[in-house]
């Protein structure tokens, strides 16, 4: 506990929170829902389309976007790492933020898969996904639904300081 | 002009015609078009009736920022010497030089307009020195706050139509595309939809004018009395459960996940389809970005929905809010945006491995620029703005 208090009384998390700077608290918020919206947005369009959405839609060319996919990550890690530390005798005590963690962690790994299982067949897109690869697209679905909705609601149960 | 872009209600008197004029307009053109079976003429009105239905975004909102100025209120001033302080006008005020205060019996005009909170009386103020004293800003000619709300619940109803018209429209014209041919049982839909959008749209143009256009006809209920049929109404009844009138948090916070959920899936179809025209992702043709397209309206849909029931829960946060004022502008925009992947030919020529024209560039490069700002506005509402 000493720590955690330690960690939001520090001179970086008190500038975070109360410098009322735009590239403090709102602007670290900002990129971390412009990193969720990259990373959530192709994730999604995978998700859709193993799911049967946009049938014509070839599925090897979004590989490219990958590398976008895990920076948007990257900033989100970041980010919400610097949002927990300013926050962190309330966050880190909220039994909401560990589902939002759990939800996370099993779509990384989740996602990690879909990117050897269903991209790593050289025939992509000129035969049918490989068995279990619409399981894949909906745990992927249902997990960053889980965070979405987990995230949002720190701001509302458990222990909220009234950073929104 | 920074007056301009903090009180929105002469936007309102500029566009409240759109809805009115233009989709009278659109939907007289659509029967001829029925009777004529002229595919390319109901395309037209399509178009029409998705791009009525996009700007009355900006009339709905912009319908709040006209209140504040003509209706009258009771606000809740604190006074020091002279200079009256506002500490609670129910959210919706117009502190602008020339209106009227009465405290009491004594009837002050506003001489300065200094800040969102703060005015300078014409003359010295002597009333009570109790910081809770209650005022009342007269309006500044007699207006019938229950016509308003008359006018408000007629809009919004009309306005929840207009635009399930406008997405019915948008669909139909996907579906030419997608499909070739415009689908007849959305054709049908679209037909009963505007139709009842139109008449419901017309008579709350007609309460709307009943406000204080005294041409036309002047209510005899004209009181200038602010508080009558206060929280009454569709609007505000909704409202009011969203914003947690009875204690409830949950409608609000769900209200917001969903919005959150919302805007990933526009942004699936904005990241996709852009930056394939902008030179990622060659392998993929237009022709089947162009499948995606309905999950980015399912998700503009979503926080349409979401968005507006924000607004109506309290509607003072957002009209005079300039971050307010350009994310609405952008959305407007971005509705306009994507009509070019719609209807031009130009992107359908490029197919697996081509390199977009420089128009489809020019048009996918914006549209993330206008994405970009709306979530940048949406999420800055409370920190540059006034809100929350």
């Amino acid at each position: 506990m000493d720590f955690l208090a330690r960690l939001e009384h520090s001179g970086f998390s008190v500038w975070v929170r109360e410098s009322g700077s735009l590239f403090a608290f709102p602007g670290i918020l900002l990129m971390h829902t412009y990193g969720m919206a990259v990373l959530v947005g192709i994730i999604a369009a995978v998700d859709l389309r193993i799911l049967g959405f946009a049938p014509a839609l070839p599925l090897k060319p979004i590989a490219r976007l990958f590398p976008l996919l895990w920076a948007a990550f990257w900033v989100n890690a970041v980010t919400g790492t610097i949002l927990l530390i300013a926050d962190a005798t309330t966050k880190l005590t909220n039994p909401d933020f560990f589902i939002k963690l759990g939800f996370i962690a099993l779509a990384v790994v989740n996602q990690r898969r879909i990117e050897r299982r269903v991209f790593g067949d050289p025939q992509l897109d000129d035969r049918a996904f490989p068995p279990g690869a619409k399981r894949l697209a909906v745990v992927s679905m249902v997990c960053w639904l889980g965070a979405i909705t987990a995230g949002r609601l720190l701001a509302y149960v458990g222990p909220v300081a009234g950073l929104k | 002009m920074a007056e301009f872009f903090e009180n929105s209600a002469h936007l309102h008197i500029l566009l409240n015609h759109v809805p009115t004029v233009g989709f009278g307009m659109g939907l007289g053109l659509f029967l001829i078009a029925l009777l004529k079976r002229s595919e390319s003429l109901q395309r037209t009105c399509l178009v029409i009736f998705f791009l009525v239905a996009n700007v009355a975004i900006a009339t709905y909102t912009t319908g709040n920022a006209g209140e504040t100025v003509i209706a009258a209120r009771n606000v809740t001033v604190g006074v020091t010497e002279g200079s009256p302080i506002i500490t609670s006008a129910g959210g919706l005020f117009s502190w602008d030089a020339g209106r009227q205060l009465k405290i009491g019996d004594a009837v002050y005009r506003i001489e300065r307009y200094a800040s969102a909170d703060e005015a300078t009386l014409d003359r010295p103020y002597a009333g009570p020195t109790d910081p809770s004293a209650s005022a009342r800003l007269l309006a500044p000619f007699p207006v019938s706050s229950s016509a308003i709300r008359r006018h408000e619940d007629a809009a919004f109803v009309a306005f929840v139509l207009m635009e399930v018209t406008g997405f019915f429209a948008w669909l139909a014209l996907w579906q030419w595309r997608a499909l070739s041919r415009l689908a007849t049982w959305n054709l049908v839909v679209v037909s009963l939809l505007s139709l009842a959008t139109f008449g419901l749209m017309a008579r709350a143009a007609t309460l709307g004018g009943d406000i204080h256009h005294e041409e036309v006809a002047y209510q005899a209920d004209a009181s200038v009395d602010g508080t009558a049929n206060e929280g009454t109404g569709l609007a505000r009844t909704i409202g009011g459960f969203v914003n947690g009138a009875s204690g409830q948090t949950w409608v609000w916070a769900t209200c917001e996940t969903l919005h959150f959920v919302g805007l990933c899936l526009l942004f699936t179809v904005v990241l996709l389809v852009d930056l394939r025209m902008l030179g990622f992702m060659k392998g993929i043709s237009f022709a089947a970005l162009f499948q995606l397209l309905p999950i980015g309206m399912l998700g503009f849909g979503l926080n349409l929905i979401t968005g507006m029931m924000f607004f109506i829960a309290v509607p003072g946060q957002y009209v005079h809010n300039v971050t307010f004022f350009w994310k609405i502008v952008f959305v407007v925009l971005g509705g306009f945006n994507v009509l070019y992947f719609m209807l031009d030919d130009e992107p359908w020529r490029v197919g697996a491995g081509d390199e977009a024209p420089f128009g489809a560039k020019l048009a996918a490069g914006s549209a993330i620029f206008i994405w970009v700002a709306v979530l940048f506005c949406g999420h800055m509402l409370p920190f540059i703005g006034n809100a929350f």
